[in-house]
């Protein structure tokens, strides 16, 4: 029996709906949730008054029970399938007043006497793709997501035309090309079968696609090979794993490692920001967690861009991107915060080329024994143990949808549960050390099917998939092995560690269950047989596989899953030339011209969004994300001490401006690498301690698209041999291009840094507070003069061109000068977007302390000088400071809180008020 | 014998880790207690010095903050959690606001913030109350302590409550950062052994303001 509890405020309304009915202009704005639970049988009315206690247990909150719908107002609830983070919730609560429920689902209800109510719910409120709108009470039979099996369709491949075998690899939303349905075909023939199932088609959709197999990056012609090559070519010795695990593994200090992951999911928040971002940062958690034989998350960064707030979605019916702005928001919150990880670094940027599908980058550290960094092998006989959550009808096709790009953006979103995953954190920590598992991976995109074919390839698998637990009552093999639901890992345990390993994780609440075995077979074997149980496996001998496999799926010889993938051969880039000059300004003009710049969301504070993620869980951060005794300023770099009791820091920062790439992807990539690099030397890292990830996010429909990417890639393996700095993890996203109601819509081709240095001691990292007035601020470092790509050349309206192509030598002899120099330094802030100007204007508000400027110039204020900094050092260490940093005085830092040239103030009010309202005025 | 706490550890705990190595700071055997096992009778939440029920988002607060935790010490754990009354108790952020709804400080409430979102301040600043005699705040009385904050439900509202609790601390004036009634960020019971507040102690950066709370807790127990 279903029954119904709406629980809200009985006074003035909470703050948060008072706040909607604001924006929205609606004074009689009423939301509360209505919670329905699904009993086993029909409860006493003790037990509902029992459950309605509890759910109203707040000052000021009412329960109602059974209270239908009334007229004018409007419900949005998840889609039955879609299963609510509150479900287990609510079944818990049940449990522990003993009453038994089967199923719950919240639902949040909006009234208003406006008829404007429901337009504005469902414009900015509502998501078809995964929920439904209700004017009148809805009926629900049963809250329990349904599903049934289906028995594999078969299909006989021998004697199939070219064109019947493209329609086939095309049906039911694969992406199978011709080639790779002639290598099914090939398969069934070598096997000597009937027929192949669509169990074995759609495993091979997503085994095959860009996003699991990188065929992209193969065709092209092992663009991979050639990072990894660099990296094996420099031979530092702090590398401990790279681009063969979950994520690349650093070496740290005392016999501890850092893993280093960052991930996109760009296809699903283009549909929904809130799960698409979620998902993102649950995903590189879990990335980390199934690193090695698991590293336990020290850290989380983001960076999402997203078209202009003001503009529309270019697809009707998707968010537009002051909805994404506000939903990735709140998903990283909600992510983030109930995990437990500490926020490094997050950063928003509105570009129009992210207005049809975002960039949505999420990254994680993590920490781990040196003794466990290295990926896991598993041993025939091992069980294979899914844990966390539920498996439902989530995210299917979602690899293979992202490579598709345009054609298969559709796809339905995975829901993120981050408790499940908190849960199985600590878990996992435990697991590995007490030894019981011999390795590990995460459930991600592609699901089981790639997790366990991946873990498996080493010696063989079988899996059953009855054995997975389900959120529905039942689901086809193919849908069992491709759902994306999220918050799984899967574990290889040795019989012998079986019994210790569920018992660690009961205690900590995680479901388990042994799914199948690893064998020595070399095969990769999927069946689907409801009559053999957990136990009947567990209790067989290690070797043996279940002689009655009911319905089987495929098993396949693993050398038979491998293909070629054809070589594209491609030209170099076409590179621009020629820059613009910088206009002649006036002090008045220069102020001008500041306000704009300091207001611009690459330079504004983010504020709104900043504070809304927990910086400083787990009490190890010792650096950032902000700094300032005045105001809260960004940080140039993170640093967090993981280990108790040691000194030893970690130290990241990103490198990233897609308008630089915008102009030319090859020269941004050296700037954007050198400038990570500069920042990390700035702080206090040696070069050989540093390393860095990639994340590549290329469109691939735009002209010229494929010597972009060729052309970053060789350009950062030649950066990698030169300052013997490493990627050891990346991961490449090649359909940023977009069919749109507008037309194309192409991202530019770029590349994303992640640097991750390590200290000694933290006392030895220099921070960005100017100390003492009197002191005198420097410019350090190379010169990029160019105005492209710049946040002023933007506001000035400047054309397009070359960006300043930088000597490596010349990088050479700053890194080595600025780390010789460090003691004479007394802080010091990198250049980044804005230029000097920004970077003064952040010191003034970060310090309140004012600037005395000696002269200033358009270019000299606002150019942005990446690999460089402004240093703060006392009147008789300006002499010291050697020739190879480029040192050009700036001024002197003095009383009062301004910018002051020849008597005027160019940091004026309105550019200060534009610094720390206008980002959330364009999103909020 | 050093004095015993046990850390409740729920799931969606996750603040666990600094706050145990707080307590071990200042000389105590902190243990963490596994919900699973104190609902099979394996453990006991009542058998040490001192409980606390550490921060994070137990049960993934999806009934509002800390309800399911609240009604699993009201229900199953009803006795265990009375007796850990009667000795120093503290509660962290959701340890607080599960505190408050097992009824530690009379009818009181945490509600969401007046910005009705989350609030994350890394150096937050706090008076600790002159008149309280609670034995976790000996000695501070009257002192500014800055560590962090970091929470969506925290708005201080004491209802019609009069007498059931005590200020413990406050925000620093004009730096409220959930819109708690009269800048209200600790409270204690009335005898002064239950003590919760919003913020984290246990994540400071100067190790004097992380560990006073604790030392003062564990002292009062020797």
């Amino acid at each position: 029996m279903i029954h119904k509890f709406s629980v809200r405020s009985a006074g003035i309304a909470e703050p948060d709906i008072r706040e909607l009915g604001r924006s929205w202009e609606l004074d009689d704005l009423e939301v509360w949730r209505d919670y329905y639970v699904e009993f086993e049988g029909a409860p006493e009315p003790s037990a509902l008054s029992d459950v309605a206690a509890v759910l109203g247990d707040q000052l000021d909150v009412q329960v109602t029970l059974d209270e239908p719908l009334e007229p004018g107002a409007v419900q949005v609830a998840y889609k039955r399938g879609v299963v609510d983070n509150e479900s287990d919730s609510i079944i818990t609560v049940c449990a522990l007043l003993g009453v038994k429920a089967r199923a719950g689902k919240v639902a949040t209800t909006y009234r208003s006497a406006s008829p404007r109510l429901r337009d504005l719910i469902a414009s900015t409120r509502f998501n078809a793709t995964i929920e439904e709108l209700h004017d009148e009470e809805p009926k629900y039979d049963t809250l329990v997501p349904q599903g049934h099996y289906e028995s594999a369709v078969q299909h006989d491949l021998r004697g199939l035309d070219d064109a019947a075998l493209t329609e086939l690899g095309l049906a039911g939303g694969r992406n199978l090309s011709l080639a790779q349905m002639r290598h099914v075909q090939h398969i069934q023939e070598t096997l000597g079968d009937e027929f192949v199932t669509d169990v074995l088609l759609e495993a091979l959709d997503a085994r095959w696609s860009d996003h699991c197999a990188h065929t992209t990056w193969k065709s092209l012609g092992s663009l991979l090979g050639r990072l990894v090559q660099a990296a094996k070519d420099v031979d530092n010795p702090n590398v401990l794993s790279m681009f063969h695990d979950n994520a690349g593994v650093w070496d740290f200090y005392d016999g501890h490692a850092i893993a280093i992951k960052a991930e996109t999911h760009n296809g699903p928040s283009a549909i929904s920001g809130y799960f698409g971002q979620l998902t993102k940062l649950g995903g590189v958690l879990r990335d980390i967690l199934g690193t090695g034989l698991s590293a336990d998350p020290i850290g989380s960064f983001e960076y999402t861009a997203i078209g202009e707030p003001e503009a529309p979605a270019p697809i009707k019916g998707r968010p537009d991107a002051r909805r994404l702005a506000g939903e990735t928001i709140r998903a990283i919150k909600e992510y983030g915060n109930t995990f437990g990880v500490p926020m490094m670094s997050s950063r928003m940027t509105f570009h129009p080329a992210y207005r049809a599908k975002p960039f949505a980058l999420g990254g994680s550290i993590g920490l781990l024994p040196v003794s466990a960094a290295q990926r896991g092998t598993p041993r025939p006989g091992d069980f294979v143990v899914l844990i966390g959550g539920l498996t439902g009808n989530e995210g299917i096709h979602g690899a293979s949808a992202s490579s598709a790009g345009a054609t298969m953006d559709t796809a339905a979103v995975q829901i993120g549960a981050p408790l499940e995953q908190v849960k199985f954190r600590k878990a996992l920590i435990e697991l590995r050390e007490e030894g019981c598992m011999s390795a590990l991976t995460d459930v991600g995109g592609a699901g089981l099917n790639s997790a366990v074919g991946e873990i498996g390839e080493a010696c063989g698998v079988w899996i059953n998939t009855a054995l997975v637990p389900l959120k529905t009552a039942a689901l086809p093999m193919w849908r069992i092995l491709l759902s994306e639901s999220q918050e799984r890992m899967l574990l290889a345990v040795p019989p012998e560690h079986q019994e210790r390993a569920k018992k660690i994780l009961d205690r900590h609440m995680v479901r388990s269950t042994v799914i199948g075995r690893f064998a020595d077979t070399g095969r990769y074997h999927v069946f689907h047989a409801p009559d053999l149980t957990e136990e009947a496996l567990i209790a067989a001998a290690p070797d043996a596989v279940p002689a009655h496999q009911g319905e089987t799926g495929f098993d396949v010889s693993y050398d038979l899953l491998d293909i070629e993938v054809e070589r594209q051969e491609v030209g170099p880039p076409p590179r621009p030339t020629g820059a613009p000059e910088w206009p002649s300004l006036a002090p008045a003009e220069l102020a001008g011209l500041l306000e704009q710049v300091v207001s611009d969301a690459e330079v504004a504070s983010q504020h709104h969004a900043d504070s809304q993620y927990d910086s400083t869980v787990q009490g190890n951060t010792w650096y950032g994300p902000h700094y300032g005794t005045e105001q809260a300023v960004r940080t140039g770099y993170w640093a967090g001490t993981p280990v108790a009791g040691s000194p030893a820091a970690a130290v990241l920062n990103t490198a990233f401006n897609p308008w630089m790439f915008d102009a030319d992807p090859v020269a941004a990539t050296r700037q954007m690498f050198c400038s990570a690099i500069a920042g990390q030397v700035l702080a206090g890292v040696a070069v050989r301690d540093i390393c860095m990830c990639d994340n590549f996010y290329t469109p691939h429909l735009s002209e010229n698209w494929r010597e972009w990417l060729v052309g970053m890639v060789d350009e950062l393996a030649g950066l990698v041999r030169h300052f013997g700095v490493p990627l050891i993890s990346g991961k490449d996203s090649s359909a940023g291009s977009v069919q749109t109601d507008e037309g194309l819509v192409s991202v530019p081709p770029a590349v994303f840094l992640s640097a991750l240095g390590k200290v000694p001691h933290r006392d030895n990292l220099l921070p960005e507070q100017w100390t003492t007035p009197g002191n005198v601020l420097v410019r350090v470092g190379l010169e990029t003069s160019s105005p492209v790509g710049t946040v002023a050349a933007r506001k000035l309206g400047l054309p397009s061109g070359g960006l300043d192509d930088l000597a490596l030598s010349d990088v050479d002899s700053y890194l080595t000068a600025l780390a010789a120099s460090r003691t004479l330094l007394r802080s010091g802030a990198r250049i980044g977007a804005g230029g000097v100007a920004a970077t003064l204007a952040q010191g003034v508000l970060a310090s309140g302390t004012g600037v005395l400027l000696e002269s200033a110039t358009t270019e000299s204020l606002f150019a942005e000088h990446r690999v460089g900094a402004v240093v703060e050092v006392s009147p008789d260490d300006v002499g010291r400071l050697p020739a190879e940093l480029n040192p050009v005085v700036l001024g002197t830092l003095a009383a009062g809180s301004g910018i002051t040239l020849d008597g005027t103030d160019l940091f004026t009010p309105a550019a200060r008020d534009g610094w720390f309202h206008s980002f959330t005025a364009r999103i909020a | 014998m050093k004095p015993t706490v046990n850390v409740l550890y729920l799931p969606g705990t996750n603040c666990q880790e600094e706050t145990v190595r707080a307590f071990a700071e200042v000389g105590a055997t902190p243990r963490m207690r596994f919900a699973a096992d104190l609902l099979a009778g394996d453990d006991r939440l009542d058998d040490a010095d001192i409980l606390c029920i550490p921060g994070g988002f137990s049960f993934g607060d999806h009934l509002g903050a800390g309800a399911v935790a609240g009604a699993l010490l009201r229900s199953h754990l009803a006795d265990q959690f009375e007796a850990c009354r009667t000795r120093p108790l503290i509660g962290i952020c959701n340890g607080f606001q599960i505190a408050v709804r097992g009824g530690c400080f009379g009818k009181v409430g945490l509600k969401v913030n007046s910005a009705g979102t989350f609030r994350n301040e890394e150096n937050q600043r706090h008076v600790v109350d002159t008149d309280n005699d609670s034995p976790w705040l000996t000695g501070l009385g009257g002192q500014t302590l800055s560590f962090p904050c970091a929470h969506g439900e925290g708005r201080f509202d004491p209802g019609s409550e009069t007498s059931g609790y005590r200020v413990a601390l406050r925000y620093e004036k004009d730096s409220n950062p959930d819109g708690s009634f009269e800048d209200v960020a600790g409270i204690t019971s009335l005898d002064g052994l239950a003590f919760g507040l919003m913020d984290h102690p246990e994540r400071a950066v100067d190790r004097e303001v992380r560990l006073a709370f604790f030392e003062n807790g564990v002292r009062a127990v020797r």
